[in-house]
């Protein structure tokens, strides 16, 4: 059974790179079929991993920057290493985290803030690790889609729909159920990673991360 | 950042200084290095890191014109350029679609650096306070510098590899404190040929 909450945010004038207003309602679930279940952490990978990604990032304010992202993900110990690279390849940032512990080893200005180790290894949790709980409420569509939503311990919620054809939407919401990132996975997955990825941020800072796959291995 | 400038620009001086490589012989070495007034290269870069089980790759161009004008250009996998003609010092990534200045220019520390470079340019090694240089005659010759105090936390040892083409490295290789290595190979080298003066203003 699915309850919809109408819900549309409209981020013109907050949010300065976006065009109009969007629209992400939150869909109500309970537990679906248990067959179904797997298909909520399909946009996840799964073993081992690593990764390099392209990032461009663009603020509030229209200030940007491209960068490298360096990966590696060993989920069954909900383990992320992070690194931001120049394109010349120096290391500006450097982050571990470990089963919701953060250990930032190397963080240059101006990534050297507490706030933004925080919000970053954030991100990238968000894009590559299930939320650590069961599923609240999940649904596979007739056309394969899932909709799969977590209630983190915060009461911030997750929520999860596509399909590896269709590619991945991932939105997460905070206590008072405003959307305050979205996260747009596009195929083709390679090793289990998304080829193209787009996040918004909305709170507490206003920015846009656009990555590009450049390697991967398992 | 201000390592990552150093390494930019001290690899293409490094490049220069590579000139007198048949010589075998410090004096001429110097000598020689005062008769370039351009270089133009691709590169390939390959940066291990340790959390990478492969190499990253880097593709790019390099021009110089003496005394102070350098184009260092990556093409891949991130296209971005640093610009020098005097003292005027610009850094550009090429995102959706366009050129845009980096957010932090840092054109201070660059101007530092490249004052430091220039000086090793013109053959004034022993001026030098953040490297201390040996020449050895090979087979291949090489050149390593020694970081001084301060530096020496993101850099262990720089060896610039001469080909036996006078005025051509093969390689430069890059030594950094906690075990990341990176290697520059230069390919399709050309030595004094006119460069336009746009190449240095203009992303």
């Amino acid at each position: 059974m699915i309850h919809r909450k109408g819900l549309d945010i409209c981020f013109l004038g907050f949010f300065i790179l976006s065009v109009g207003c969007v629209s992400l309602s939150e869909k109500t679930l309970v537990p679906g079929s248990p067959d179904d279940l797997p298909g909520c952490y399909a946009v996840f990978p799964a073993g081992p991993w690593e990764s390099v990604y392209k990032l461009e990032a663009t603020i509030r304010g229209g200030g940007s920057f491209s960068l490298l992202g360096v990966t590696k993900g060993e989920p069954s110990e909900r383990r992320l290493q992070s690194l931001l690279l120049t394109p010349e390849g120096f290391i500006l940032f450097d982050a571990e985290l470990r089963d919701g512990e953060m250990a930032v080893r190397k963080a240059m200005a101006p990534f050297d803030s507490p706030a933004f180790a925080g919000g970053l290894m954030e991100d990238v949790s968000l894009l590559f690790l299930p939320p650590k709980d069961q599923p609240t409420g999940w649904e596979k569509k007739t056309e394969g889609t899932m909709i799969c939503n977590w209630r983190g311990p915060d009461d911030s919620h997750t929520e999860v729909t596509g399909s590896m054809e269709s590619g991945w939407r991932i939105l997460r919401r905070d206590k008072y159920r405003e959307v305050i990132k979205e996260v747009i996975l596009k195929g083709p997955f390679v090793n289990g990673l998304a080829s193209r990825v787009e996040l918004h941020a909305f709170e507490p800072a206003s920015y846009r991360l656009r990555m590009t796959l450049v390697q991967s291995s398992p | 950042m201000k390592k990552f400038l150093f390494l930019s620009v001290l690899v293409t001086m490094g490049f220069l200084f590579a000139a007198p490589a048949l010589s075998q012989d410090w004096t001429s070495f110097k000598e020689a290095s005062r008769n370039i007034r351009s270089v133009k290269a691709d590169f390939l870069q390959k940066r291990t890191l340790q959390i990478l089980t492969k190499p990253l790759l880097s593709e790019g161009k390099l021009f110089f014109y003496t005394p102070d004008s350098l184009r260092w250009e990556y093409l891949s996998p991130l296209r971005s350029v640093m610009l020098q003609k005097g003292n005027n010092i610009q850094v550009y990534n090429f995102s959706e679609g366009k050129w845009k200045p980096e957010m932090i220019q840092a054109v201070e520390a660059r101007r530092m650096v490249l004052a430091e470079i220039s000086r090793w340019f013109q053959g004034r090694f022993d001026e030098s306070k953040a490297f201390k240089h040996t020449y050895s005659p090979g087979p291949p010759a090489r050149i390593i510098l020694v970081p001084g105090e301060g530096i020496n936390r993101f850099i262990q040892r720089i060896e610039i590899v001469l080909s036996v083409r006078p005025g051509v490295i093969d390689r430069v290789e890059i030594e950094e404190s906690g075990g990341s290595r990176t290697f520059i190979e230069f390919r399709n080298v050309v030595i004094n040929s006119s460069i336009s003066s746009e190449v240095f203003e203009k992303p």
